[in-house]
């Protein structure tokens, strides 16, 4: 088990794929682990990519500092990762909370970059995430990792996925509430205690990046992603259809196909961002739908777009 | 060596020897933590504080009565040496760098809460066959249940404003306390055969 030195703190890691392929880095959710990228791993080697994951300082078997964790520290972690990784072409990939980490590295260096995915990702904190961000920290100090999970998991996964699954949710519970710990996860909340918002920040992106929302994202709504777009100049929405905030563990030959497809469209020039909104696939392999013009994707219903 | 206590009984009972050396560590650990609150707590009548510490003082007190009761206590001669060697890490070590003696040994007091609350996790240990109305097993899950809100009395007080002049001092009285727990804890599972996977 490989490990980065961050200060006096240990970050566990894991490379694996061709050494001369484009990388791709992948940051996890707050309440994740690498390990959750597996699929990620072997489907992204087989189309000759480099695969790099990791565990967030404070997460899985990377060291979990006592009392302080600053995003920083994770952006700071992330880098260390990607300069393990040589001069080739690097694509990085954040879900939710790894998807801000994976912003504000890119950021900051855009230029180390040859692409970024941000998927359920947010630059602000919206009144409501504001708020529900509070609520789970709550829910975690009240009733521990276990109810946290029991609060997330109909929030960021649909009946689709929850339902042949329900008498076997202890045992998909028991390896996240193993892995991580009360008081990390707790200081990964509160590295949220002096946020300020990145949105002004985004215009210093400069590389391809791929916004990809569920179409029922709960927790990390269009309208945060819708924020990306507009600020991000070399951007492109892809509206993923009946998933939710989670769609990283719901839907995952569909994403890892998405992220190879964008990664091998840029490498080949092809990649044409506008700040355009797509539809994804049902299934890997499918072809993406331009959203239609005359509705407005930040609504639900139909309702027309207004000029600007 | 197995990540996890066992192998357990016919009915997913633990073994009595690791209930033994598992419920000594526990007693030892929040025995102490309920001593030492019990002293330090006349010298807080004043803060806010105190409310958290005395509610502490309790749960400490009920954990060490809940292990004494829902174990399955075998004779265990090795627990004379490793107990004075558990009872005398505990001795309260006053944080270096700070003039104030009395805020130096209360910052290493609630260091040492953090550590026993955040960084021991005895449910972790139950396969998951261990027999779920069992007296221990439910002993372990209540333990680390309320461990959670048990440390929020550390938090509130070592990330509160009033210490953040010393934040770098505190941050290291937090880190090695976890260690030296962290350490004393996989040594004594080490002894009954289990070895906790490689984590921070």
């Amino acid at each position: 088990m490989p490990f980065l030195a961050l200060g006096s703190y240990r970050i566990r890691y894991e490379l694996e794929g061709p050494k001369e392929g484009p990388a791709y880095v992948l940051v996890n959710g707050l309440t994740q682990y690498a390990e959750l990228w597996a699929g990620y791993r072997a489907a992204l080697v087989a189309r000759h990519f480099r695969v790099a994951t990791f565990d967030l300082l404070g997460q899985g078997a990377s060291d979990k500092p006592g009392l302080f964790i600053t995003q920083d520290d994770q952006v700071a972690a992330l880098g260390l990762l990607i300069d393990q990784l040589g001069d080739g072409p690097i694509f990085l990939g954040g879900i939710s909370f790894g998807g801000l980490i994976a912003l504000r590295y890119a950021i900051a260096h855009s230029d180390r970059l040859k692409g970024l995915v941000a998927m359920s990702s947010f630059a602000e904190l919206s009144p409501q995430l504001l708020l529900l961000g509070n609520a789970l920290r709550t829910g975690l100090i009240l009733g521990g990792t276990s109810y946290l999970q029991d609060l997330l998991l109909p929030m960021n996964l649909s009946d689709a996925w929850l339902g042949p699954q329900l008498g076997n949710l202890d045992a998909i519970k028991r390896q996240g509430w193993l892995t991580n710990d009360v008081y990390a996860l707790q200081n990964l909340m509160e590295s949220f205690l002096d946020f300020k918002p990145l949105t002004s920040q985004l215009g210093s992106i400069t590389v391809p990046t791929l916004i990809l929302n569920g179409e029922f994202d709960f927790l990390t709504p269009r309208s945060l992603h819708e924020s990306l777009r507009v600020h991000i100049k070399d951007s492109a929405l892809v509206i993923m259809p009946q998933a939710y905030h989670a769609f990283t563990l719901e839907k995952p030959e569909l994403t890892a196909d998405l992220l190879a497809r964008f990664a091998e469209e840029v490498l080949a020039g092809k990649w044409k961002g506008g700040q355009s909104v797509w539809i994804a696939p049902e299934k890997a392999g499918g072809a993406l739908i331009p959203f239609p013009p005359e509705q407005d994707h930040l609504r639900a219903i139909p309702k027309a777009t207004v000029p600007t | 060596m197995s990540e996890f206590l066992g192998p357990l009984d016919s009915i997913g009972r633990v073994p009595p020897q690791q209930q033994t050396r598992v419920a000594a560590f526990l007693i030892s650990a929040h025995g102490a933590l309920a001593r030492q609150l019990a002293f330090a707590l006349p010298q807080q009548m004043k803060a806010g504080w105190q409310t958290e510490l005395n509610a502490q003082l309790y749960r400490e007190s009920e954990i060490v009565s809940l292990m004494m009761r829902a174990t399955s206590w075998v004779v265990d001669p090795e627990l004379l040496m490793l107990t004075a060697s558990w009872e005398s890490s505990w001795l309260p070590k006053p944080v270096m760098g700070l003039n104030d003696n009395a805020l130096a040994l209360t910052i290493d007091l609630a260091a040492l809460g953090h550590a026993v609350h955040a960084a021991i996790r005895p449910a972790a240990l139950l396969p998951e066959k261990a027999l779920a109305g069992d007296a221990f097993v439910m002993a372990l899950r209540r333990i680390e249940f309320e461990s959670g809100r048990v440390m929020q009395a550390q938090i509130v007080f070592l990330k509160g404003h009033d210490l953040l002049p010393y934040r770098d001092a505190v941050n290291a009285a937090v880190e090695q306390r976890h260690r030296q727990v962290r350490d004393l804890w996989d040594a004594m599972l080490r002894g009954i055969g289990v070895e906790r996977a490689a984590k921070g």
